[in-house]
């Protein structure tokens, strides 16, 4: 029996780009986020850090220990945010790299990495420059 | 007590902490209230305002942490650091060069130590209520005794009485930085001091509080009723108050327990400036306190 020809015909889908670079930096953006994210998910697993603010230029991740915190949480990192770059300005530290938050009970460490800025918080016994470097690496 | 004391004071201080640590750019001592108490030349007011401004922006939306004891900001050319230091906010610029844990130490023991002094010299009415002196003031006690050194590894061996009894004979060193800076302080103080009896006539200053360690007496002392205090801090009293009489003095040990007692100094030169203060076991037991507790002594004045 004579086999049969079969044409098979694919479905192509054409996208028209006009400007295909900002659509590139955003996904790889978003990639950056995301892995940020999960390195500091990995981060809060460990004693005594009690919760980290991601934001990048349109989302926030946040994963805190105590949720009715956020807004408290939130308004701090901006305004360490602000106010940190306005005393860098004022005194010629150069570019923004990171500011430690001391309080009574707790401390958090703001920096900003791949355009993201990055608040972690955690008890005044965990080692801040550990938590960093394992940020950043 | 004015600012003005604890100003003259830190002023010193401020510029001393710039010679020795030519990487501090910027040094300020701010109040709560924001009123800034010393700063070093360079440093201009305004900067110091918008600083403060800025600063304050944080601690107050710091709530959630507790209350703020403390930002550093780090940069790529440098860094900056504002800590609480008793009641004042101490604000450190550091070039990226600096020795972060050298400037730390050097700060962070002068700053407590001086106001410590002012306040031992002639203490503040306004500061005397505050709470007991914490661990913090203990480590300013140890900094007076050893002055800021490079570590140094110790080679342990048996060492005979006469080696034991050579090693304690003060040797001739020169003047460590807090040493300088506690002596002009205690001359700067009495100049206010001076001052300010020439322009209200003869004020007695409130009798100083000292922090001091206390050593058992033994059993076998003569007197149960009387403490030995270092001599040292009896001569600052007979320093402070010249031929009043002085024949008391009272104990306030940190849990609130006091007692009033007559006392005496210690002769034994092997104490002086130790900062002890040698308690009958009876007073002891009565104030609820032992040996290596510490406890406030300060002069009952006639």
């Amino acid at each position: 029996m004579a086999k049969k020809k079969r044409s098979i015909s694919e479905t192509m889908t054409t996208v028209l780009v006009e400007d295909n670079a900002p659509l590139v930096e955003a996904i790889e953006e978003e990639q950056v986020s995301q892995d940020l994210a999960t390195r500091l998910s990995g981060i809060c697993e460990r004693p005594g850090v009690l919760g980290f603010i991601l934001r990048d230029t349109t989302t926030a991740t946040i994963n805190l220990k105590e949720p009715e915190k956020i807004v408290d949480y939130a308004l701090l990192t901006s305004q360490v945010l602000e106010s940190s770059q306005e005393i860098s300005q004022m005194f010629n530290l150069g570019e923004f790299g990171s500011a430690l938050i001391e309080g009574k009970d707790m401390k958090t460490l703001c920096f900003v990495l791949d355009k993201n800025m990055v608040n972690i918080f955690m008890e005044k016994n965990v080692d801040h420059a550990d938590v960093l470097n394992s940020v950043r690496q | 007590m004015s600012n003005q004391v604890y100003a003259l004071a830190l002023d010193n201080t401020l510029r001393e902490i710039k010679n020795v640590c030519p990487d501090v750019t910027n040094i300020f001592v701010f109040e709560e209230n924001a009123q800034t108490i010393a700063k070093d030349d360079e440093t201009a007011q305004e900067t110091i305002n918008k600083t403060v401004d800025a600063f304050q922006a944080i601690k107050a939306k710091s709530e959630t942490a507790g209350g703020l004891e403390a930002v550093t900001i780090q940069g790529s050319e440098g860094r900056v650091n504002i800590a609480s230091i008793n009641n004042f906010y101490l604000a450190t610029v550091t070039s990226k060069e600096a020795d972060e844990k050298f400037v730390n130490s050097l700060t962070r023991i002068l700053i407590p130590t001086v106001v410590k002094l002012v306040d031992q010299i002639q203490p503040a009415p306004t500061r005397s209520n505050e709470p007991a002196i914490t661990a913090e003031l203990e480590l300013v006690q140890e900094s007076i005794k050893e002055p800021i050194q490079e570590p140094v590894e110790y080679a342990y061996q048996e060492e005979t009485v006469e080696e034991v009894e050579h090693a304690e004979q003060p040797e001739e060193e020169t003047p460590t930085v807090e040493e300088t800076v506690a002596e002009e302080l205690i001359e700067s103080v009495k100049e206010v001091q001076a001052e300010s009896v020439e322009e209200n006539g003869l004020v007695l200053p409130e009798p100083p509080v000292t922090q001091v360690i206390v050593e058992s007496l033994g059993r076998l002392q003569f007197k149960s009723d009387t403490v030995r205090v270092d001599n040292s801090v009896v001569e600052q009293w007979k320093d402070l108050y010249g031929d009043r009489i002085i024949q008391e003095v009272e104990l306030d040990a940190l849990n609130g327990k006091t007692i009033r007692c007559k006392f005496s100094p210690i002769k034994d030169s092997k104490y002086q400036g130790k900062g002890v203060i040698q308690i009958p076991d009876k007073i002891q037991a009565t104030m609820e306190t032992s040996k290596g507790k510490l406890v406030m002594v300060k002069p009952v004045v006639e």
